[in-house]
């Protein structure tokens, strides 16, 4: 900024007429602000925002956490009568629910086969976009579209497909002439399929979109100079470009490994869990704990398992990348 | 001999556009020359470099290394090496990894490689610093392994893309110093492109000055200054650069507009006069060929540069500090034997003869 | 190196991949269309014999469909429709206004800790059932329970870290001096803010609302437990009637499904370019 920006109160400050009425300056007159006298001003910005979060977020979260030491249950009164049981619901949860320790075992086995599989696919479509082609913008937005979608629906759309009776059986019968096509969802392993599928169709496009945008700002010109060193398109895409990716990876996994580590609404609508609990992910059956069994504090404490877990998880992926995210660029 | 590399009638026509970006040029790179293509941004100096390397493919003409043409041999087979302005360093990599990301893509033993990187370390001083990561680097470094990374490579020719440009003063000397010294060390044959006449004319064997895609004059870097062979070369070369004035010589008088000097040894017509700004004097006024009004003086450490208002021309020269000069003071102008060249006003080409300044004015 | 044009194999690639990526959405939106015979036949029935939109008449009218000689849906969707609408718009506009507060503030007045980014993704990490269960719990005890007010509370507090990061990534692009200019020029910081921050970021502020108002229009299990019989959304009314009458009304749950997606495609395809920015909390900007 100009040096006339800078001078300028000082000149039209005291002349303006609401300034020649208004009462003689207190403590801190108003002089030209320097830049470093700005910082603490305005700090009550962010007051709402934190009281909200506080209030709605941190509350509730102290509350299921006092409420995971205890064993209360809606029936029993109210919660500050209810009797404290230590950390009871965490060992049983940890030693003796099998089908919590299964239910967390399935979802990392869902995060894991799912990333991999929205990572390779999106990678995959990401760097054809790299190309020029007709229709390009326009093929963009469709392969964006499964991501806006609402999970519910996504999720009832995918129970349709997988009818017995749907288009799903009836293409694999004409197209690779299968015979006896499967009950989706009264097979344990065909049901996880369909979790799978339905999934990877919903966020393969979030990889696609941030592998691409990454593949974008790759600066040209090392690219440039491995060529000239004489390296194959395929080295340079594994050893050069690649690497120059791995914020924007890292980002990618961080965020679809968070949700999906609380996938619940396409599974409610596609499986609820079924058949048993053999789809069942930690997200639903904490929900069944609580809503279906009112055991709450119990559920509660599953619930406190899994976000040590997830907090573990996230912050080793983080590790690398932290100074990159603090600084607003990846 | 063979020339270690040669440009024969090369051009690049980029689609859609109407003019060449590198228009015909001939060029002859001797080997363990160096040379420097010297030119203003756009003058298609870097696309030129970027056909020899294989960046680009040239629309028409030939490239020659060793005599053997190239134009049809894919960018990484050419052994042509080139080290980018802002150095393309990769960062995700050691500077070990990158220093022998080359060899290593090639395929090559695991020994040989770190033979080589070791010698190039070596050579460029970075032995301690092998193991640093190459985000961590700071400017000049970042340039030493990307001159690295290609050395290490053993290029038959090194391409520099505005070697010093990003560097800032201190960094900039001190890697003058050390391209010189590496050139003399290994014997390499480098072209380098350059928008800064003295880093072209402290590192170059030879400048070539280009403008508009073609190349103008091609001549040591010892020489070219004194001896412009075409308008463009003389209005771009020196600081400050020539006085450059466009008139017609009739009867043994130039003139151009109100501005008259009579001259000898120059031929009858359109031309345009340079006068050196070193070879000017001032004088008292009244004496000398001409006489003007100081209108600007921009001392310069050691010497002053003059502008002096001659019948609306402005000249410029450069003369010692102690001269004192004063802003709007009326001085004489000398001009003694040698201060002038002339161009042809049709080809901007240098004309023979050493004009000079008519007996009855002097 | 210029931009390289496909090989026959990618051609094949992007068909096949259009194709996936389109059909359940033509799946959806043909059986919205579908007369009630054609929902559920064997073999399935791609296209409908005879297109109708009766199921999107039933949404409104619940007899509509008895015209096919079924006896009709308990309820009309309207109301969670209207629901959906009401939420989803109310927490839109409250979650913005206060992240925008929040976003200038952490722009231009706090310091960020390489432990920020961490904090902002925990409150993400926790799972919804998780919290869902004190809230049923606090929300019991103070009647917010099965009201709007609860519901948007919950709405605003869970898309806060979004609108938050993802304006504060657009006020951190513009230069601060703009800003000190105007300060300068004897305006308080608050009215330089409201007068020069925020219109040079209009473009951010549009693609930040409609990025939260896709985020609070999908939400389904906050609005599945806290909601019994006064509130309802689109998704908890598309879940109600799987568990009601599953397999029977394929056609209207359908065309609920289109009417629920429409608006977020839209909104979607509007800001597409700011997706990205979104879903990473600025992180990655284009």
């Amino acid at each position: 900024m100009s040096d006339s920006a800078q001078i300028a109160p000082m000149h039209s400050g005291p002349a303006t007429g609401a300034a020649a009425l208004a009462p003689p300056p207190p403590a801190h007159p108003p002089a030209p602000r320097a830049p470093r006298a700005r910082k603490p001003a305005l700090r009550f910005l962010t007051l709402p925002g934190n009281v909200i979060s506080l209030l709605v977020l941190v509350v509730p979260l102290l509350v299921a956490l006092y409420m995971s030491f205890t064993d209360w249950s809606p029936t029993g009164g109210s919660l500050l009568e209810a009797s404290f049981v230590g950390l009871e619901n965490y060992a049983e949860l940890l030693v003796y629910d099998t089908r919590f320790v299964e239910a967390v075992g399935r979802t990392l086995f869902l995060a894991v086969v799912c990333l991999s599989l929205e990572f390779t696919l999106g990678l995959g479509l990401a760097v054809i976009f790299l190309r020029e082609f007709r229709g390009k913008s326009m093929l963009f937005s469709a392969f964006l579209t499964p991501m806006m979608i609402l999970p519910v629906v996504v999720g009832y759309t995918f129970w349709m497909l997988f009818q017995s009776n749907g288009p799903v059986n009836q293409l694999l019968g004409a197209l690779i002439g299968m015979q006896n096509v499967p009950e989706w969802f009264r097979s344990a392993p065909f049901a996880m399929l369909a979790v799978i599928v339905t999934e990877v169709w919903h966020w393969t496009p979030l990889f696609f979109l941030i592998l691409l945008s990454g593949l974008n700002a790759v600066p040209e010109n090392p690219v440039r100079a491995a060529m000239i060193l004489g390296a194959s398109p395929r080295q340079i895409f594994f050893r050069v470009v690649l690497p120059m990716l791995k914020p924007v990876i890292v980002v990618a996994f961080v965020i679809r490994g968070m949700e999906i580590l609380k996938l619940f609404d396409e599974v409610f609508m596609l499986t609820r869990g079924g058949p048993g609990s053999s789809t069942e992910t930690i997200s639903l059956y904490i929900y069944k704990l609580a809503f279906n069994d009112f055991q709450l504090a119990y559920g509660a404490a599953g619930a406190f398992l899994v976000l040590i877990g997830t907090l573990i998880v996230i912050n080793l992926m983080l590790l690398p990348v932290r100074d990159q995210l603090v600084k607003g660029k990846a | 001999m063979t020339p270690k590399l040669s440009l024969r009638q090369l051009s690049k026509v980029y689609p859609g556009s109407e003019v060449a970006a590198v228009d015909r040029i001939d060029l002859d790179v001797q080997p363990g020359e160096t040379l420097a293509l010297l030119g203003s941004s756009g003058c298609g100096k870097s696309t030129t470099l970027n056909m020899i390397v294989g960046l680009e493919q040239p629309s028409s003409g030939d490239i020659q290394i060793d005599g053997q043409s190239i134009v049809a041999t894919p960018a990484g087979k050419r052994n042509v090496g080139l080290v980018f302005q802002d150095y393309a360093v990769f960062t995700s990599m050691s500077v070990r990894q990158n220093l022998a990301f080359g060899l290593s893509v090639k395929g090559r033993p695991k020994a040989e490689i770190a033979r080589a990187v070791a010698e190039t370390a070596e050579l460029l001083g970075m032995r301690d610093k092998l193991d640093a990561r190459a985000q961590d680097l700071g400017g000049s470094e970042l340039q030493r392994v990307a001159i690295g990374r290609t050395l290490v490579t053993r290029p038959s020719l090194l391409l520099l893309d505005e070697p010093l440009s990003n560097l800032e003063t201190a960094a900039r000397l001190a890697m003058r110093r050390e391209l010189r010294r590496l050139q003399k060390e290994i014997g390499l044959t480098i072209v380098y492109v350059t928008h800064d006449q003295i880093e072209a004319l402290s590192l170059a064997d030879r400048i070539a000055v280009m403008s508009a895609g073609k190349i103008r004059q091609v001549e040591a870097a010892t020489r070219i200054m004194d001896n412009p062979a075409h308008v463009f070369v003389a209005s771009f070369l020196g600081d400050p650069p020539m006085t450059l004035i466009r008139g017609k010589v009739g009867g043994g008088v130039f003139r151009a507009d109100g501005f008259a000097l009579p001259l000898g040894d120059i031929p009858e017509g359109i031309v345009t006069l340079g006068l050196r700004p070193q070879a000017l004097r001032l004088v008292a006024p009244g004496e000398g060929a001409l006489t003007g009004r100081l209108s600007q003086v921009e001392p310069r450490g050691a010497e002053a540069a003059l502008t002096l208002d001659c019948a609306g021309k402005a000249i410029r020269l450069l003369v010692p500090a102690q001269t004192r000069p004063v802003p709007g003071e009326t001085c004489g102008l000398s001009i003694p034997e040698g201060a002038l060249v002339a161009f042809d006003g049709d080809t901007n080409l240098r004309l023979p003869g050493a004009p000079h300044v008519a007996e009855a004015a002097r | 190196m210029g931009p390289k044009s496909l090989t026959l194999a990618q051609r094949l690639i992007l068909l096949v991949a259009l194709t996936v990526t389109m059909f359940p959405i033509f799946w959806i939106v043909m059986t919205a269309l579908k007369p009630p015979t054609d929902w559920n036949a064997a073999p399935a029935v791609w296209l409908p014999s005879e297109p109708t939109l009766v199921n999107f008449a039933t949404l409104f009218d619940p007899d509509a469909i008895k015209a096919y000689g079924l006896s009709g849906v308990s309820q009309p969707a309207t109301p969670a429709i209207l629901g959906s609408i009401l939420a989803s718009v109310s927490a839109t506009a409250l979650s913005i206004a206060i992240g925008l507060a929040s976003a200038i503030g952490l722009s231009r007045y706090a310091k960020m800790t390489k432990w920020t980014p961490l904090m902002i993704l925990s409150g993400r990490m926790f799972p919804p059932a998780a919290i869902a269960v004190p809230f049923v719990i606090m929300f019991s005890a103070t009647r917010l329970i099965d009201t709007y007010a609860g519901l948007i509370a919950i709405y605003v507090a869970v898309t806060l870290p979004f609108s938050t990061w993802m304006l504060k990534s657009f006020v951190d692009d513009l230069p601060r001096e703009i800003e000190q200019a105007a300060m300068l020029d004897g305006r308080s910081r608050l009215m330089a803010h409201v007068t020069v921050t925020i219109p040079l970021i209009k473009g951010g502020l549009f693609a930040t609302t409609m990025f939260i108002f896709i985020l609070n229009w999908s939400e389904f299990m906050f609005a599945l437990v806290l909601s019994y019989s006064n509130i309802s959304t689109i998704p908890v009314q598309l879940a109600k009637y799987v568990t009601a009458t599953a397999g029977t009304l394929y056609g209207v749950q359908a065309a609920l499904a289109v009417v629920a997606m429409i608006p977020l495609i839209v909104a979607g395809y509007a800001i597409q370019s700011h997706l990205a920015r979104g879903m990473t909390f600025g992180a990655i900007k284009r």
